[in-house]
């Protein structure tokens, strides 16, 4: 029983915009297309960011001051894409996903029809 | 930009779909939509973004070991294309325990100029590595000079440092680092940029021939190829007045004169690459560089946008690298010359000169060979004064039609409708404009490689299959509007006509089918038990196209009976030409098929001798083992190729082992016969001006062959008379074990496309 709702709330992650954060400090932003039980991730259309260094913060600041420009500098991560990836589940710290609808919900409706149908 | 990520990916899909059945690409349709309808709608950015590592990690523990999530469209044939991460052999952002991201090299930092020159001598031959079809990503961008001023948060006018240059006052090491060696990087780039411009405007084909990816960088945008050039003066001026050493300041201005003369040859397309190859005295001033290995590292990969592993860079010598672009230049030269006005005034002459380029040694680069393309095909002619259409008239008029008002260029420029010639003429016109784009690619697919030749002619022969049909119909109208000479058929049987087009299209087929079998032999796809059938065949297309000329020399002679009465030479003189020609042709198709026929008789020989033997496959039939191999022709329908029973009853088993010996050497008799003809053909009557020491070197490799055969017969003879087995007849396989037969391989040959199986006594 428990296992068709996480089956189906995985299901519904499919072909969403993830954000794997993993150990190294990179991000990886893509399309999800596949996992399994040990959390491994394949993406489609990967990303690759990573966190500036402190010589690109010096350079944006620089550049900031001399165009004049008012309010906080802005430091772009560094991207790259890769295309298709495979993520090992152990080097993933934090998975974020893009969207509005909240898979929570979903859960709560499949439990509540669940129930209802007794 | 998302649509640039779909192209990416898009064409990644297509080049690992590319043996796939048509069922896989709707599939791959299928999914590049739905890919293409998430990444344009997708939110993005910080909004809607929300942590489900909890959920998701509880879910994902929930399935069973082996269980997958995916999406349907989603195959696993393709995530063993996945590349992953953290994994050092696939992640190409991995970075090591106690390693930086970035190689620890100061780019802006002054260097001597030793060491300036051995950067600038690294590049150049990086270069020419990246010519033979390695990526940038391994060659040129691993410079750690020019990855700096390509790189994403770099800004015009592209210095090394970022900031502003010209407040510093700079010491010369700086100088020589700032102005020499960031000019010649720019020029060097901006040269890739021009390079990759000519590969792309034409055919080739990418990762077999040529990488083009760019990874995610652009090649300094904003800076012309002109811009460029004056980086390069302000160099050399600048160096003419440092103070550097009289020795060192020589060698930096050659390099610089060296990067100079190859932009400008790019920009404008020149044809004078012989300036270039003299420049080859960097070769001995290489010796005053001192080496910075440092300024070099293939950690730029980690930051290239990149779908495949990271890869090594690449080593080759200094000397080899300046011996290829000798060869380059030189096959820029050829191709010129090659292409000259009065190679292109007759088409056999240019498809020969075009034969003769792919055939160098080494074969060209795919600059090169993309290069001779733009000569040939870029503007609207092939030559001054030759349009396409022009070449491909003078095609047909030599070929079938000399001296014939049909082909005659006058009669197109008719402008009264009810002219029997305007009306062919239009006619003619709408069955050449059926027949040139496949007629062009006579000429444009020998600029590929090898192995491409050979499979797009294979895909060339069902189309002038085709055409064939289309000429018979156009015939049929020309026929009715102005009607031919007829003749009493070969065999007494009733009338014929010459069906020029016909006849046309015909040859063309048949050549090309021929070709196709050779290229197979040059690039060895042929089974050591495939070779009698190989050359059987060869022997029979071969047979074909002489009959074919026979016929079209027979309405020739005819034709030119009429002239002796007419008070125009012109057409006489036109057919005369083209009567010399076509014996030439004849020659040449009854050479090949005398040397076919040896060859096939010497290998069946050796199959039914229990010598050469195909491999042992208990599932394997002869049909389907038939089909497979000659699948490309089974669908011709204007006079289709023997089958295989056709094939089999014409093998000569039931001869002796002597008499087939006998045969094998009067057929190669009737070879050497043809060559000795062919060798005293001059070029205007063989048509191979511009190629005459490519026809002399040919026609030696060929006698070389015939002699070869000869040997090898007269070898296998010696061993069998020696068993007296000399007049058994060798269905029996009773000379199994007392030879040994080897297959010359490809490049080992005397010529490359004809295979004489070495044979040798068995030692016991």
């Amino acid at each position: 029983m428990e296992s068709v709702q996480d089956v189906q709330y995985l299901d519904d992650l499919l072909n969403k915009t993830l954000h794997l954060h993993i150990t190294d400090g990179r991000m990886f932003v893509g399309q999800l297309k596949c996992t399994d039980n040990e959390r491994n991730i394949i993406l489609a259309m990967t990303h690759e960011y990573r966190q500036p260094s402190p010589a690109d913060v010096k350079l944006a600041a620089e550049r900031h001051e001399k165009g004049g420009l008012p309010g906080n500098v802005k430091v772009d991560m560094r991207k790259r894409f890769l295309g298709l990836v495979v993520v090992p589940g152990q080097y993933i710290e934090k998975m974020e996903v893009e969207g509005p609808r909240t898979p929570h919900l979903t859960l709560e409706a499949d439990a509540f029809d669940v129930l209802t149908s007794r | 930009m998302p649509e640039d990520d779909l192209a990416e990916e898009a064409a990644r899909l297509t080049i690992n779909g590319d043996n796939s059945d048509r069922g896989d690409l709707g599939f791959v349709a299928k999914r590049l939509a739905q890919e293409a309808r998430q990444t344009l709608s997708s939110s993005g950015g910080s909004r809607g973004i929300r942590d489900v590592t909890e959920e998701f990690t509880v879910a994902a523990k929930q399935l069973q070991p082996g269980q997958l999530v995916k999406d349907e469209y989603f195959t696993l044939f393709e995530a063993v294309g996945a590349l992953e991460i953290m994994d050092p052999k696939m992640d190409s952002g991995y970075v090591p325990l106690g390693d930086t991201l970035e190689p620890d090299f100061d780019v802006c930092k002054g260097l001597p100029a030793e060491q300036v020159l051995w950067i600038m001598d690294e590049l150049l031959r990086l270069t020419a590595v990246w010519h033979d079809g390695y990526p940038l990503s391994q060659t040129i961008f691993t410079s750690l000079h020019v990855d700096r001023l390509l790189s994403p948060d770099n800004r015009p006018p592209y210095q090394l440092s970022y900031g502003d240059m010209t407040l510093r006052i700079m010491t010369v090491e700086e100088q020589l680092v700032h102005i020499v060696l960031r000019a010649y990087c720019v020029a060097l780039v901006k040269s890739c940029a021009l390079v990759l411009h000519t590969i792309q405007s034409q055919n080739f084909y990418e990762e077999e021939d040529f990488v083009t990816h760019l990874f995610g960088r652009e090649l300094l945008p904003s800076t012309g190829a002109n811009d460029a050039i004056k980086l390069l003066d302000e160099a050399v001026k600048f160096l003419d007045g440092a103070e550097v050493r009289q020795v060192m300041r020589a060698a930096l201005l050659e390099r610089l004169h060296f990067a100079q003369t190859y932009i400008s040859l790019l920009i404008t397309n020149s044809a004078d690459w012989n300036t270039l190859a003299a420049m080859g005295r960097l070769a001995e001033t290489h010796k005053l560089a001192q080496p910075i290995p440092e300024a070099f590292s293939d950690k730029v990969q980690r930051q290239l946008a990149t779908s495949t592993p990271p890869r090594p860079m690449i080593a080759i010598s200094w000397d080899e690298a300046l011996q290829r672009w000798t060869e380059f230049c030189a096959d820029v030269v050829e191709a010129d010359r090659l292409t000259c006005f009065d190679v292109c005034q007759s088409p056999h002459a240019l498809h020969r000169a075009i034969w003769a380029f792919a055939y160098r040694e080494p074969q060209p680069n795919t600059f090169a060979r993309a290069y001779l393309q733009t000569i040939l095909f870029a503007s609207e002619q092939i030559t001054e004064g030759m349009a396409f259409f022009d070449l491909m008239l003078t095609d047909m008029r030599d070929l079938a039609l000399a001296g014939d008002v049909l082909a005659d260029p006058q009669s197109f420029l008719i402008e009264m409708p009810s002219d029997s010639r305007h009306r062919c003429s239009r006619i003619i016109e709408m069955f050449m404009d059926k027949a040139f784009d496949e007629y062009m690619n006579l000429y444009r697919m020998v600029c590929q490689n090898r192995c491409r030749i050979r499979r797009t002619f294979t895909q060339s022969v069902a189309i002038f299959d085709s055409l064939e049909t289309e000429a018979m119909k156009t015939d049929a109208e020309l026929e009715s509007i102005t009607p031919g000479i007829v003749l009493p058929h070969e065999d007494g049987s009733g009338k014929v006509a010459l069906n020029p087009l016909t006849s046309w299209v015909k040859y063309h087929r048949l050549q090309t089918m021929a070709w196709t079998t050779q290229l197979g032999f040059e690039t060895d796809i042929y089974l050591p038990h495939e070779l009698s059938m190989m050359y059987w065949y060869l022997m029979v297309f071969a047979q074909r196209r002489c009959k074919l000329v026979e016929h079209i020399e027979r309405f020739l002679a005819a034709r030119r009976k009429r002239f002796a009465s007419s008070r125009d030479a012109r057409p006489d003189d036109e057919a005369a030409a083209s009567q010399e020609w076509l014996a030439v042709l004849h020659k040449q198709a009854d050479f090949e098929a005398s040397l076919s026929s040896a060859l096939w008789q010497l290998t069946e020989l050796l199959m039914t001798l229990g010598i050469l033997q195909p491999p042992k496959r208990d599932y394997a039939q002869e049909q389907l083992l038939y089909d497979v191999r000659m699948k490309s022709y089974l669908g011709i329908a204007h006079d289709p190729i023997p089958t295989l029973e056709e094939y089999m009853s014409a093998a000569q088993s039931d001869q002796s082992v002597g008499e087939t010996c006998n045969n094998v050497n009067s057929t190669i008799a009737d070879a050497k016969g043809c060559l000795a003809f062919l060798k005293k053909t001059n070029p205007e009557q063989g048509k191979y001006v511009g190629t005459e020491e490519q026809w002399k070197r040919e026609i030696k490799q060929l006698e070389t062959t015939c002699v070869a055969v000869a040997v090898q017969t007269s070898q296998l003879r010696r061993v069998a008379d020696k068993h007296g087995k000399l007049v058994s007849v060798a269905r029996d396989a009773s000379m199994k074990g007392m030879l040994e037969v080897s297959i010359p391989l490809p490049g080992s040959r005397y010529h490359g496309w004809w295979v004489v199986p070495q044979i040798r006594e068995r030692k016991k």
